[in-house]
């Protein structure tokens, strides 16, 4: 076997990979396992055999609003199931505590980790609280510089940016009644600003750092502009430090202008 | 004859008013350049496209406007994952991966002008092969769909979803069953449509309404990409463009029995539901091999390898659609994120289904597909330029467009939460190797399975023989247990033991 995979590296390689790919399956098996037993629970509670509410009848068996859910779940227990079988069968359970067994390697997973702090503290924490241009150029700065050139110390600096804002939006104006105050804002616009700093030093003289700017502040003032006042539908945060004086000349300096009146 | 002589008209009708609407050109120049940069640029896709213009133009325009819209940026997706493919040998879309098996070699043999010129001819002809097929089928069907009712439904609504998982698992089967049930699962929350009884909303208000379907829609399929895509990347060299993009007739007409062949396999393989133009890339392009005089150059640089796979991937959005409009069972990924713009606009495809609106879609498919050949090419070089553009600085923008498209289409700022939680779940499903296709087909037709389901049942009270009793639900009743039977190994083996004595 050893012999046969030395002298055939992609068959090796694509042994390697099935077997790490059922090291996932054996996991993913016992969370599927695991969340259709929680789910059948929680079916229980819908009345499936036309229990009596407040007098009222709920109806047939055949007519439950169990029944269909009681169906699925049913068959997702199964079909998990199978999918242990499947992984025990082909090595995965052998594999599974092993960090290459489930293929996560230490760069992807910094690339991750760092990712998901960053789209989590922008739609959890800035979005709902802070102006939409002001977060949103934050985001698109942090997300070039820190995934560009694929340097780790990059991907965590700006993560580090990102969540000290989010954080500080949500500790600090956690409940719905905080969510139009402007400490946060005028805490992203610093960051904001001080990363663009740090990008143009960092990379000087190139031409994505002077781009970086532009496409940050342009995209998300232009998106929400289009969508306010174009579709005239409801954008995050109306509020919002930048946002509250467009719409403001946009309704009482720029319309009458060209409404005549 | 009548019948197609009044098919005729009325598509002339609706041609004619979207001619002369001036509105029409804004939208469908836009849409199909978008649609043509978000296919050409590696990394995001023509479901991406319409799911982000989805968000966008869903409910912000007037339907008619914003089928335009959708239309235009699917039919410009799907052709321009040929940039990338023939250019860079890195395939813009999946639907294009074919085409880069032949475009490639063609382009580093200095024909990339020549490959990209009868590319761009063979995905207009391609679409409107599609788009012909269509206005005949669509309207045979909606006269048989007449007599569906609930069972055939329900049966049709699961078929939808074990065709899509079995037909786009990468790995194993159950993968892309066990997607859609995760996205029937889905479904299931909130009112149900019956008894108004609520399910798994754990206490919070926003559930009762259940999952929206675009933030479902940019979870699945713009989140994942965002985070799978960035990452330094170098693209390697792109091949310079030479020769002519303007391909001359004779040799269009010489290839023209290959393109009228992979037309309509293409629109064969859209037609079923849940399977993309991958799937009608890959068909078409093998078929070719086979069937080609050329046959045994595919792969090294043949055009009709080429051709076979790029008129397949553009047929296919016609074909997708029948299913779509038909049946209301998306017969592609980019037709679930259409689905998704029908039903926040309260249109319910199906056989009930507004006939102008059909007509609608058969008329804005025939101008998208002519101004995509307009600019394919006369602005080539265009795309070429915006190819190289890295995706690590496109996609923080595509985020920011998820973001906003998501929030503002009603459900505020829950809907994003529900776009990123199923964002991450969806990213993790990728990762090891699950469908996302028949996660979203299960929620957009969970509703109408779990409500014809059991009223179908209510009907007969309480009797399964509903099922079987009935000649349309019966034979699909035969195809679901066909399906899930053909997997069971058991079940496989004599019939695998019969194949080998043959052979």
């Amino acid at each position: 076997m050893t012999t046969k995979e030395s002298t055939h590296p992609a068959e090796a390689e694509k042994r390697n990979a099935q077997l790490i790919l059922r090291a996932r399956d054996f996991w993913a098996a016992l969370v599927l396992m695991g969340l259709s037993i929680f789910f059948l629970w929680r079916t229980s509670f819908i009345p499936l055999w036309g229990e009596n509410r407040a007098g009222v009848s709920g109806g047939d068996w055949y007519n439950s609003a169990a029944l269909v859910p009681l169906g699925i779940f049913s068959a997702m227990f199964i079909l998990s199931l199978i999918l242990l079988r499947i992984a025990w069968r082909d090595g995965g359970a052998k594999q599974a505590l092993s960090p290459l067994g489930i293929g996560w390697s230490k760069t992807e997973a910094l690339r991750f980790a760092t990712l998901a702090v960053i789209l989590f503290f922008y739609i959890a924490g800035l979005v709902p609280r802070v102006d939409f241009i002001l977060c949103s150029g934050l985001l698109i700065t942090a997300l070039i510089f820190g995934f560009h050139g694929g340097y780790a110390y990059r991907m965590v600096l700006v993560a580090a940016a990102v969540g000290l804002a989010g954080l500080y939006a949500m500790v600090m104006n956690l409940p719905r009644a905080h969510w139009t105050q402007h400490d946060d804002d005028w805490l992203v616009l610093t960051i904001w600003f001080a990363l663009t700093v740090w990008v143009l030093l960092a990379d000087r003289g190139s031409r994505l750092a002077r781009v970086i700017p532009v496409i940050a502040l342009l995209a998300p003032t232009l998106l929400v502009c289009a969508m306010a006042f174009g579709f005239r539908q409801n954008v995050p945060n109306r509020g919002g430090l930048i946002f509250k004086q467009i719409e403001y000349h946009y309704y009482v300096t720029l319309k009458p202008i060209w409404s005549g009146k | 004859m009548d019948f197609l002589l009044s098919q005729l008209a009325g598509f002339g009708v609706a041609l004619t008013a979207l001619i002369v609407d001036p509105l029409t050109y804004v939208y469908l120049v836009t849409s199909v350049f978008l649609g043509i940069t978000f296919g050409a640029l590696p990394g995001l896709t023509a479901t991406l496209a319409v799911t982000i213009l989805t968000g966008f133009f869903g409910n912000k325009i007037p339907l008619d406007y914003s089928m335009i819209a959708l239309l235009g940026a699917y039919v410009g997706a799907i052709y321009g994952g040929s940039y990338p493919s023939i250019l860079l040998n890195i395939p813009g879309t999946a639907a294009s991966a074919a085409t880069a098996m032949d475009g490639h070699p063609l382009s580093k043999a200095g024909r990339g002008g020549e490959a990209l010129g009868l590319a761009t001819t063979a995905s207009f002809i391609g679409t409107l092969i599609g788009t012909v097929a269509l206005l005949i089928f669509v309207w045979v069907l909606l006269l048989i769909s007449k007599n569906i009712a609930s069972p055939e439904k329900a049966l049709l609504a699961l078929f939808g979803i074990l065709l899509s998982g079995t037909l786009m698992s990468e790995d194993l089967v159950i993968k892309g069953w066990i997607a859609g049930l995760i996205g029937l699962a889905m479904a299931m929350v909130g009112m149900d449509p019956l008894l108004s009884e609520p399910r798994y909303t754990f206490g919070w208000s926003y559930m009762l309404s259940g999952f929206q379907v675009v933030p479902v829609l940019m979870g699945a399929f713009a989140v994942p990409q965002i985070i799978e895509g960035l990452r330094h990347l170098e693209l390697g060299k792109m091949v310079a463009l030479q020769g002519r993009i303007l391909p001359n007739l004779a040799a269009v007409k010489r290839h023209m029995p290959t393109i009228t062949r992979s037309g309509v396999i293409g629109t064969g393989v859209g037609a079923l539901p849940g399977v993309g133009e991958d799937v009608a890339g890959w068909v078409s392009y093998g078929v070719g091999k086979t069937v080609s005089k050329d046959g045994k150059n595919f792969g090294k640089g043949s055009l009709e390898g080429m051709l076979s796979s790029e008129t397949a991937n553009n047929a296919c959005i016609g074909g997708a659609l029948i299913p779509l409009l038909v049946l209301g069972i998306p017969g592609s990924p980019p037709a679930a994120a259409l689905m998704g713009a029908f039903k926040i606009n309260n249109v319910i495809p199906g056989p009930t289904i507004d006939p102008a609106i059909i007509l609608r879609v058969v008329a804005i498919l025939v101008l998208a597909s002519f101004t995509m050949w307009i600019l394919g090419l006369f602005t080539a070089r265009v795309f070429i330029k915006i190819l190289r553009i890295p995706q690590t600085v496109f996609l923080p923008v595509v985020m920011v467009l998820t973001a906003i498209g998501s929030f503002s289409v009603g459900g505020g700022i829950n809907d994003l939460y529900l776009m990123l939680g199923v964002g991450f779940v969806a990213y993790f499903m990728n990762l090891m190797k699950y469908p996302i296709a028949p996660l979203v087909i299960g929620v957009i037709l969970g509703g109408l399975f779990d409500e014809t389901f059991r009223r179908a049942l209510f009907l007969s009270d309480g009797s399964l023989g509903v099922f079987v009793s009935r000649p349309g639900a019966a034979v699909l009743l035969a195809l679901n247990i066909a399906l899930i039977a053909a997997q069971i190994p058991m079940v496989r083996r004599p019939f695998q033991r019969r194949n080998r004595k043959e052979v």
